[in-house]
């Protein structure tokens, strides 16, 4: 009678908003409305930086509009992205500034009763700008005498002057690098430049608040963290905590662009306040570009190597133009430099400059890897370059130089870090090599004729949380409740967010397993921050791992309880209880060990002790992993390349992927799937260039002038191949670590690995357009004539 | 402001009246009379997330004046799901097959692969990628999504769907 159940850990289940989401009826926040509620728009800056002389909002409130200038708000600045410790947070800026600092920057708001009425208000306003120069490119802005975008900004609670633009300096010395470099056979350095790129996530940003009749509100955003959203606007509108209710929504993608609280967000608060009535405020498309942006980076990088094919030191230096505000380019950078230091040993000699610059463009943010995407295309193609200047194999070369088990791991930059005790690196090397007969691939010389194949590798990872033993720069724990109902169904309560990557069904999984229910006896709650503990964000690939530690930690606490209580009921002791999962019963039971024929079901439990009035089996709890395990990707890419137009097209992709046991497989598959989908894009589409003159997008923020990959440019399914490492992560949730953003860290390096394996040109700046690859090609033509 | 006028059409199904501005979009006649399952991504014809079926044929409702739909009819992905047997399989085939992450493309995606299955297209990965290369996904990457097309385009082959 007690039959063995399948574990739900590691099986496919189709996803339990997969229904909603099909038919149209999930509720994002550009779904959200409210009886009686005002629309709000804003009014952009049109130039690139000018000083706000004067305003006159008459003729807008005459329409009936209520306006927002700077004048209404409470000025205190902050900075939008909040993860980080308050010491370690730089804050530039306020919900409306009083001068304009990029073009596109919101300057004033209005809202109205219809959307139509809102855009009229706006054009209504009159402003009288004082336009100032500006600078775009962060050496120039660095010069004495370039325009300067501010004069004072705060770090922490310590006001800080700012010269030459210059917004953050972070550098970072360990080991002996001179010692290091001395002792190499061979030294490389080179420069890579990556641009700018937008996110695209397929919603955009929007906000909608409500003054509710007891003077709190009630806020529906797209927000990673909704905690963090509270946070911060409790802070701006000066209100206690417990009047600021931020509600968790499913949102239209993100990538990291809503870590920080959106800058519509309290906009539309301040906006809903005025009023006194709920106020709607969605982002247009040509919006949403000015908004957020990838980092763009520029590294030099130096390595020593010696002639056995050991990295001796390694020295990067790197040059970050985050635009107008700081969205955290501090952490940014340091975890830019832990990614680089934790990629290969290096012998223990890293160095990292780091310097990131104020420009008259839209403030940069995470875009799935803070970083590490970025550097990994400069540390793997120089990788790529050391093996083929030195003829090493590009394989063996990397399993005796990099970061594995026992090794340190910097899972958020110098002050987190952890020990690995998972790694699914050399599988993927060994047998990846295997699978594409790497060794044997042709070299660039030999390959000839209009249409050219090559075949390139490279390998990342990123971390999942950012929880190290020690506490650090980035705050990191999570919350969660669990409830026993009385029919032996379950209600998690979470403040975790999902991306779309399925991590609301791991939690639930989690639940499920540690109290062996059916998985469809666990719901998953609607949530808010009154009903809450605190969730740092979903951010940094710590979703399963860490969302899913804590809901581990009291699904346990949970547990305990219920046991305890079958025990009273059962005449046992409770240790000699179990629970088991008892498909056939619709529900789980408490068994005694050994001796399955005596049982209760959880729902007889439950019902038994609520008769008893003995209270609900409940447990909530806060929860802190004290690891950051790195979950690690290698992409064995193949490239075709027509030599006449200069299109890149991958015939073929092998993608594996760490993520410890997969509590989903085929949520993994397709994460590591529509990674290579946008860092195909990145690495030879996606560009957004300025016109400097007005300091304006060249698309106009316009999508069908910013080429991302479609359906046409994926290769074809049978040619995707994905596989999972078989790891155990012994210090998360039934094994599991992270995948999401490590999924697109080894991409871009990969394709352009393979395409100097295709054509033998090395290419140190994205993307790899038709146009750049076909001039590249043609220079090489030349030079080979002469 | 103009003065709005009265469009009559018909939404899955149904028979309704729009009074509409003259210059209002059908994606935004649609959304203000809460047919929210029809997606608001750009709003410039380029991401797909607004398509629904006009007179049978996919069409992206962000660029169609609403006024022209006077007399027409239109099908969105949710009252497709509920009248349709194929577009339910298709949702259905789209979560079985991992098609979805955020779910924001989806409705519009699927209203793309139904106008491919109803025009007699075959379990033919290249002809789907063309046919739903008007739809943006930043999520999945496209492969899971075209081999739930690829899937039920084999069933009807089959003769398992009518």
């Amino acid at each position: 009678m007690n039959q063995m159940n399948e574990s739900v850990i590691g099986k496919n289940i189709p996803r339990s908003d997969g229904h909603a989401k099909v038919t149209g009826t999930m509720v994002y926040p550009s779904d959200v409305i409210i009886p009686g509620m005002m629309y709000g728009a804003v009014l952009r800056s049109p130039h690139p930086h000018a000083e706000i002389v004067s305003v006159d909002t008459s003729e807008a409130e005459r329409m009936g509009a209520v306006c927002l200038t700077y004048a209404d708000i409470n000025p205190i600045m902050y900075n939008e992205r909040s993860v980080s410790i308050p010491a370690a947070t730089y804050r530039d800026r306020t919900v409306l500034p009083s001068k304009a600092r990029h073009f596109g920057e919101p300057l004033m708001a209005v809202a109205a009763d219809t959307e139509e009425l809102a855009h009229k208000a706006v054009k209504a306003i009159k402003i009288e700008y004082k336009v100032l120069e500006a600078v775009y490119d962060p050496d120039e802005a660095m010069k004495e005498g370039a325009p300067q975008l501010y004069e004072n900004i705060y770090l922490g609670d310590n006001k800080l002057t700012v010269k030459n633009n210059i917004g953050v300096v972070r550098n970072i010395d360990e080991g002996d690098c001179a010692g290091g470099f001395a002792r190499a056979d061979r030294i490389f350095e080179h420069t890579f430049d990556l641009e700018r790129i937008y996110h695209n996530q397929l919603e955009t940003k929007c906000a909608v608040c409500k003054p509710e009749p007891d003077g709190s509100l009630t806020v529906w955003a797209t927000a990673q963290s909704i905690h963090a959203n509270r946070q911060l606007l409790a802070r701006i509108l000066n209100m206690p905590l417990s009047k600021l209710n931020v509600v968790r929504l499913p949102f239209g993608g993100a990538f990291g662009s809503s870590i920080q609280v959106n800058t519509v967000t309290p906009i539309c608060a301040c906006l809903a306040l005025k009023a006194g009535r709920p106020v709607k405020l969605t982002s247009a498309r040509e919006e949403d570009f000015y908004s957020h942006q990838k980092y763009p980076a520029r590294f030099t990088v130096k390595m020593g190597v010696t002639n056995d094919g050991v990295i001796t030191a390694a020295h990067v230096k790197a040059l970050i133009d985050f635009g107008a505000h700081q969205v955290q380019p501090l952490p940014f950078m340091g975890c830019t430099a832990g990614w680089f230091a934790s990629l290969y040993k290096y012998d223990g000699n890293i160095r990292f400059d780091g310097t990131a610059v104020y420009t008259n463009k839209t403030p940069c943010c995470a875009m799935q890897g803070y970083g590490n995407p970025q550097i990994n295309f400069a540390i793997e193609s120089m990788i790529d370059i050391i093996c083929e200047e030195m003829r090493f194999s590009a394989v063996d070369f990397r399993l005796k130089n990099y970061r594995g088990i026992g090794d340190e791991f910097w899972g958020q930059g110098p002050t987190i870090r952890s020990i690995i005790k998972s790694c699914g690196v050399e599988q993927s090397l060994v047998e990846g090599r295997k699978m594409t007969d790497f060794e044997n691939r042709q070299r660039p010389e030999d390959r000839t004729g209009d249409i050219r194949r090559g075949l390139g590798l490279a390998r990342g990872f990123h971390t999942s949380g950012t929880a190290g033993p020690k506490e650090g720069e980035v705050i990191d724990y999570s919350s969660a409740l669990i409830k026993i109902n009385e029919d032996g169904s379950v209600d998690l309560v979470t403040p975790v967010t999902d991306h779309g990557g399925g991590t609301w069904d791991a939690l639930k999984k989690i639940t499920a397993e540690t109290l062996q229910v059916p998985f469809d006896m666990v719901g998953l709650a609607p949530a808010a921050t009154t009903n809450t503990g605190y969730d740092v964000c979903t951010h940094a690939t710590r979703g399963v791992y860490c969302g899913g530690a804590a809901v581990y930690h009291v699904a346990m606490k949970v547990k305990e309880r219920l046991l305890e209580y079958a025990g009273r009921l059962m005449a046992e002791h409770a240790y000699n209880l179990e629970v088991a999962r008892r498909d056939e019963l619709g529900q789980g039971v408490v068994q005694v060990k050994h001796f399955p024929s005596k049982f209760m079901t959880i729902g007889d439990i439950a019902k038994q002790a609520q008769i008893m009035s003995w209270g609900t089996i409940a447990y909530t709890d806060s929860y802190r992993q004290r690891n950051c395990p790195p979950c690690f990707t290698t992409h064995f890419v193949e490239v075709e390349i027509d030599t006449r137009t200069g299109v890149i097209t991958v015939p073929k992709v092998l993608i594996f992927g760490d993520c410890g046991v997969a509590l989903n497989p085929d949520l993994v598959k397709g994460q590591l799937i529509g990674s290579f989908n946008r860092g195909f894009g990145y690495t030879v589409f996606e560009t957004m260039p300025l016109n400097e003159k007005t300091g304006e997008l060249m698309n106009k923020g316009l999508l069908t002038d910013y080429k991302t990959p479609t359906s046409a440019e994926m290769p074809k399914i049978e040619d995707v191949e994905v596989i999972l490492c078989d790891t155990y992560e012994p210090s998360g949730p039934y094994g599991a670590k992270g995948i999401g953003e490590a999924a697109l860290a080894s991409v871009q390096a990969a394709i352009a690995n393979a395409v100097y394996n295709a054509v033998g040109i090395r290419f140190y700046k994205l993307p790899i357009t038709p146009e750049v690859l076909l001039a590249a090609l043609k220079k090489k033509e030349q030079e080979a004539a002469k | 402001m103009c003065d709005k006028i009265k469009i009559n059409l018909v939404v899955n199904g149904e028979p309704v009246t729009f009074e509409v501005q003259p210059h209002v979009s059908l994606l935004r006649a649609l959304r203000d009379n809460y047919y929210y399952d029809v997606k608001c991504g750009c709003e410039e014809g380029d991401c797909g997330t607004c398509t629904v079926l006009l007179d049978g044929i996919a069409t992206k409702s962000c660029i169609t004046l609403a006024a022209a739909c006077e007399g027409h009819e239109v099908w969105t992905d949710k009252g497709l799901g509920y009248n349709d047997a194929l577009a339910a399989r298709l949702q259905a085939a789209f979560v079985e097959c991992g098609s979805i992450q955020c779910g924001f493309c989806s409705p519009g995606m699927i209203v793309a692969g139904v106008h491919y299955l109803k025009h007699g297209g075959k379990a033919d990965r290249r002809a789907i990628k063309r046919s739903i290369s008007g739809n943006l996904c930043r999520c999945t990457g496209y492969v899971k999504i075209v081999d739930a097309i690829y899937k039920v385009a084999q069933e009807i082959e089959r003769g398992a769907l009518a």
